[in-house]
């Protein structure tokens, strides 16, 4: 690694861990929570942590393309929400509820 | 990618010609942008690009390929699916604007050049799908696949995210050439290596083959024939192509690290694919669980990075793959998911009886039918350097022959209760063509 830019310095490990600490959260949340609008919450905040990890990279190389894909980032999160929200309605209509352990009746 | 453009004009048009809420004018519609497209792949060597000079997507013989396919396949589901779309008059041009969407994201997948148009194109192909899969609002099963669906892959969109931003830690580029060109220059550092595991496990999701394979019978259960159709080919197929083009040459680096993980779950999936779906009693389940086996062979190609055997096979599957289901919508009197139903429907019904022996023998691999000649291809491809893999997946082969034959005799039992079914002209036109490619598509090889 040969940064063209870095003035940074030594936080970046900071960057990185508290972005590792983000995703791992995220995915920890995902992985055991049961109400289908924490998931949301927690998978977007493991796209979060992906945007604050590129935007760590950006400053560390000097280089703005990380930033641009963080917009993309924010775009396509943004599109997931809505349809995702909009899927939630509709299974809460059919099912009554928001919790994602009611929704078994696909099964072997 | 000219292609690309059409699609999504035609998508469009689609939607706002929608509003008259006439479905044929809708299916004609579509099926013109369709046609222009494949058209237009044909002959892309022959005529100068307008988007010759952007980089972000890279056009080959090889990438063309596999867009006329993933294009075929989307006209022969728009046709198969029109009966079923064409009963919802208000939605019938939702059903086919998201799908034409949905192909963008696909044609992207197939010919991405960097990692901003790969992760555009892998959402710009999901998300209409999480929509599509959810489309029967009344239905409980289908609200449920919805759900599953958009959660696991999601789940799997931030996985492949972080592993993208690891990579990018590691080269400070998200161009694929540059990275190729840094290969064997430097040792990577781990961070590179972490990061491709990271892209490895969102693709073992987004293709459905092990460990990541649990939403995919339910989601093809509960999901609408035509849709089922369309994720278990167009999206198999474009994910599969992103898959090799990546793993077989960008992140060759990493091989030493990912090498043995893939190797043990194309190997499970082999077995595991074939062996769940000898117990299952609903056709759509059967499918989607030989359609982790059939991935899992797929991706052997990506071990030797042979896009030519991988184009075939897929051709081979999906073929099969569309003639059963657009017979499964053309049973629309009965159940058509719950397999003893087709109980003598092959009896009953010579031609159709023809068009199933001919899909199911294509699928376990008896020549001279296609199918043959795409797992032959990849296996003999993969004989020298990985031998226990080719023994494992001819065992599996075999499993899988039981499985198939097993439903041709049931469906050709003796059974005077059995339905009379009259194949619409389009459905007949379908299956025709289909069954065409799996008798003939061994031709290609000739050239």
């Amino acid at each position: 690694m040969n940064p063209a830019v870095n003035n940074i310095g030594s936080s970046l490990d900071f960057f990185v861990v508290v972005a590792i600490a983000l995703f791992s959260i995220g995915t920890y949340g995902v992985l055991t929570r049961k109400n289908m609008i924490v998931l949301l919450m927690c998978i977007e905040l493991m796209l979060n942590s992906v945007n604050l990890l590129l935007v760590t990279f950006s400053k560390y190389y000097g280089a703005n393309d990380p930033q641009i894909f963080v917009f993309f980032i924010v775009v396509v999160a943004a599109a997931e929400a809505t349809v995702g929200l909009s899927i939630l309605i509709m299974a809460y209509r059919s099912n009554k509820s928001i919790d994602i352990e009611l929704f078994n009746k696909l099964k072997d | 990618m000219d292609a690309l453009i059409v699609i999504f004009i035609t998508g469009l048009v689609g939607l706002f010609v929608g509003m008259m809420k006439k479905p044929v004018l809708t299916l004609s519609i579509t099926i013109t942008g369709l046609v222009t497209a494949f058209i237009l792949t044909l002959y892309a060597r022959s005529y100068e690009s307008i988007f010759s000079k952007y980089n972000g997507l890279s056009t080959s013989p090889l990438t063309d390929a596999f867009s006329l396919l993933v294009i075929g396949l989307t006209i022969l589901i728009v046709l198969g699916g029109f009966n079923y779309f064409k009963k919802d008059k208000e939605h019938t041009s939702d059903y086919y604007g998201l799908m034409l969407f949905s192909l963008c994201g696909a044609l992207i997948m197939i010919a991405f050049n960097n990692f901003f148009m790969f992760f555009l194109g892998l959402e710009i192909m999901s998300i209409p799908i999480y929509v599509l899969v959810g489309i029967k609002k009344s239905n409980v099963l289908s609200s449920e696949a919805s759900i599953k669906y958009f959660f696991t892959g999601s789940f799997a969109t931030g996985v492949l995210l972080f592993g993208i931003a690891l990579v990018y830690g590691a080269t400070g580029t998200f161009d694929l050439l540059t990275i190729n060109s840094m290969r064997g220059i430097a040792e990577p550092s781990p961070m590179f290596h972490i990061g491709v595991l990271f892209i490895l496990a969102a693709f073992l999701f987004k293709v459905g083959s092990v460990p990541f394979h649990f939403w995919s019978p339910d989601v093809y259960q509960g999901s609408p024939d035509a849709i089922m159709s369309y994720m278990s080919t167009v999206v198999k197929v474009s994910a599969l192509c992103a898959f090799v083009t990546l793993f077989s040459n960008v992140f060759m680096d990493s091989k030493h690290v990912y090498l043995i993980i893939l190797e043990v779950f194309i190997a499970i999936s082999f077995i595991f694919g074939y062996v769940s779906a000898l117990k299952q009693s609903n056709l759509k389940r059967m499918l989607a669980y030989s359609g982790i086996s059939n991935t899992g062979l797929a991706m052997l190609t990506i071990l030797n990075g042979d896009f030519g055997s991988l184009w075939f096979f897929l051709l081979s599957y999906t073929a099969a793959t569309i003639c059963i289901m657009t017979l499964s919508q053309a049973m629309d009197k009965i159940d058509s998911e719950d397999i003893s139903n087709w109980k003598g429907i092959g009896y009953k019904n010579p031609i159709i009886g023809v068009v199933i022996i001919i899909s199911f023998l294509s699928l376990s691999g008896i020549p001279p039918l296609t199918g043959f000649f795409g797992k032959f291809l990849i296996l003999s491809n993969s004989f020298q350097n990985h031998l226990w893999l080719v023994i494992i997946g001819l065992i599996s082969s075999v499993i899988g022959a039981f499985l198939y034959l097993r439903f041709i005799v049931l469906s050709m039992a003796k059974d005077s209760n059995a339905e009379k079914i009259c194949l619409s002209p389009l459905h007949f036109v379908i299956i025709g063509l289909s069954t065409i490619v799996l008798l003939f598509g061994w031709s290609i090889l000739l050239f």
